[in-house]
């Protein structure tokens, strides 16, 4: 264990998995700052570069980028009220209260440091459930594999949307994504199934093209849509100013920033919850932590625990979300799922073998998780005041740019056309989805489980037939999944029954 | 405009899965489980959502914990320009190829639609193209064919 612990430092030290890392980490640096172009977009955008590399590297690369962005992204979030990432959204609320205060500083040191601790905190998590998790794993058949998919699907499906209507759409897209999935040829029979006599679709649909158009293409539109640059309203002065006070808070409030990144790592475990749902968890929390009536009042109105708690718990989750992604097969999140799609890129299957053969490998992520978070916010510190201006370009500047590597980043997935008709079908699907309010990740999550989902099905009904339904983990299974189902409903009436009264 | 949009996407999701159930009806039954066993609930899915648009009440605080669209002045004008500069894109990558839409399309959106000068539209062009020259092509080695045009003119 320490042995591989130390194999995979060694790994991730190498020249080239270090530079990756570091292109990755500015990368994840510039997406995080820039409102629009989200983490998990650029995921999807830079998945088909790691055809070439090691695993180690690409992981490095992927990693690097995918877990510096929820840093960077809390920025924007704090200096001009407007969310660099989903996930940093929360850090609005005293973050921008913080800065027309003129604190901005401390606020941006706040929320780096909390960040940094978050992301630590995840690491050792991920790193500590490794050996826990194996005998798990290896517990785990068809079956329960099967109903961990739909256990996923159903908690994304449920939480994407508040209330009965939002679960019917979110159900709606998972099943939607779950149906894309079984396009291509089938692997029992051999039939190839709605492939519309194209040679392209025998293969299914490639989950790059359809992440980068479902995901890109709503948001570059909206941005020609605004005709604005992606943050025209930025504070003036030098914004650096405070910020050591808010490495001190965070030690001043370090259990709750300790607690707060353990809400994020138990939300990232969760399948289908992802850093939005933890942020907001944190925040909820940290208000709660307050010892009364006068200590809550600060909240909202530029109180450093409003930003110390979603800072810590939307990092932290980053290596939560990684246990059931690396040991069930089973995404945390959407950023997740396209990860996902980058073990099978790479010709490694999630399950036993990373926690045994691949060992190495995985505590390579854990490393490469704590190392871009410590150089991320370093460097933070060091460009505080250059940072912020960068969110001031034009977005007409940007457009161009980003609809090249929208482009590129699905025609290199199978150097084929098809992949750009697919970008802009879901390009369409995408946009429709965000107009009606529909969620986009349980499409997602559907889609990336779908052929697991399939295959478990097929050997659970040919080894078990019906009988596979009453395997004890199953049972435990389904009852999480109807009580995942029926308790935001229960909740919900609770609500409208105490608002009548 | 959300209604129809949500519409439009239930109707859309009832005609494919529609289509897929009569498909799947002619396969073995290996390869016919999994899209019934999921064509079926998403058609009823599809169906509820549309007459629950169609008869139902539209509470605005279910829709998803997502990004909202910028509704503006002129926002069916602009929706429409950005999704024309999107499909010319696509249309000038298949035609011309890559290596030569990219510069095209980079310089033309600066000029034209973010009126940009020309000393900033000819530097992101340049910028734009000896990246993707660099990385793609010198260094990744990644083969983009040259478009259709020059197919059928024989000059590729």
């Amino acid at each position: 264990m320490l042995e591989a612990l130390l194999e995979g430092l060694v790994l991730v030290l190498q020249w080239k998995a270090l530079a990756f890392m570091l292109l990755g980490i500015l990368l994840g640096f510039w997406v995080g700052l820039l409102p629009g172009l989200g983490g998990a977009t650029t995921l999807a955008l830079m998945l088909p570069f790691v055809y070439t590399m090691q695993p180690v590297e690409a992981f490095a690369f992927l990693l690097g980028m995918h877990s510096v962005t929820a840093t960077t992204g809390d920025i924007t979030s704090v200096l001009f009220g407007v969310p660099g990432e989903a996930a940093s959204a929360a850090t609005v609320i005293d973050g921008y209260a913080m800065a027309k205060k003129g604190e901005a500083g401390r606020a941006l040191g706040a929320a780096l440091a909390s960040s940094l601790v978050g992301a630590l905190v995840g690491a050792v998590a991920l790193a500590a459930a490794i050996p826990v998790v194996r005998p798990l794993v290896l517990t785990f058949g068809s079956p329960e594999l099967l109903m961990l998919g739909l256990v996923g699907i159903a908690f994304i499906a449920a939480l994407s949307s508040p209330g009965g209507r939002g679960m019917l759409r979110g159900f709606l897209a998972g099943a939607l994504g779950l149906f894309l999935a079984t396009i291509g040829q089938d692997p029992q029979a051999g039939v190839a199934r709605y492939a519309l006599g194209t040679l392209y679709l025998w293969q299914g649909l490639d989950l790059v093209p359809v992440l980068v158009g479902l995901f890109a293409i709503p948001e570059i539109i909206d941005l020609v849509v605004r005709g604005t640059s992606i943050a025209s309203a930025a504070p003036a002065g030098k914004l650096s100013h405070g910020a050591f006070e808010g490495v001190k808070d965070t030690f001043r409030h370090f259990w709750l920033t300790i607690r707060c990144s353990l809400i994020g790592t138990f939300i990232g475990i969760m399948p289908g919850m992802g850093g939005a749902v933890a942020q907001w968890m944190a925040y909820g929390h940290a208000t709660h932590s307050a010892r009364n009536a006068e200590e809550r009042r600060g909240f909202g109105q530029g109180d450093v625990r409003g930003v110390l708690g979603p800072g810590a718990a939307n990092n932290s989750k980053e290596g939560g979300s990684l246990i059931p992604t690396i040991a069930f097969g089973v995404p945390g999140s959407t950023a997740m799922a396209i990860l996902l799609g980058g073990f099978y890129l790479l010709g490694l299957v999630p399950g036993p073998d990373m926690l045994s053969k691949h060992l190495p490998v995985t505590f390579s992520m854990v490393w490469t998780i704590v190392i871009a978070n410590v150089v991320t916010v370093i460097a933070c510190f060091a460009l505080l005041n250059k940072l912020a201006r960068l969110t001031t370009v034009r977005g007409s500047l940007l457009i161009p740019v980003i609809l090249v590597l929208v482009f590129i980043g699905s025609y290199t997935s199978n150097n084929h056309y098809g992949d750009l008709v697919v970008t802009l079908l879901f390009g369409a699907v995408g946009y429709l989805m965000v107009l009606a309010g529909w969620p986009r990740a349980p499409l997602v999550l559907g889609l990336v489980v779908g052929k697991i989902v399939e295959n478990n099905l097929y050997i659970s009904m040919a080894r078990y037939e019906a009988a596979w339904l009453t395997r004890p983990v199953v049972l435990v299974l389904i009852a999480i999944t109807v009580a995942v189902i029926v308790y935001p409903l229960f909740q919900a009436r609770r609500r409208a029954a105490a608002a009548r009264a | 405009m959300h209604k129809n949009a949500s519409l439009t996407l239930s109707a859309l999701i009832m005609v494919v899965s529609g289509y897929g159930i009569i498909a799947a009806t002619a396969w073995p039954w290996k390869a016919a489980l999994f899209p019934l066993v999921i064509g079926v609930p998403l058609f009823a899915l599809a169906a509820a959502e549309a007459l629950w648009i169609l008869f139902g009440a539209d509470p605005a605080s279910e829709e998803a914990r997502d990004f909202q669209l910028s509704i503006g002045k002129d926002t069916l004008r602009r929706t429409l320009a950005a999704t024309g500069w999107i499909f010319a894109f696509f249309v000038a990558i298949v035609l011309l190829g890559f290596p030569i839409a990219i510069p095209l399309f980079v310089f033309l959106y600066l000029k034209l639609q973010g009126r940009e000068g020309w000393g900033i539209s000819i530097a992101i062009t340049l910028g734009t193209w000896g990246v993707f020259y660099g990385l793609f092509d010198l260094l990744l080695h990644l083969p983009f064919p040259s478009g259709w045009l020059f197919e059928w003119f024989g000059s590729s």
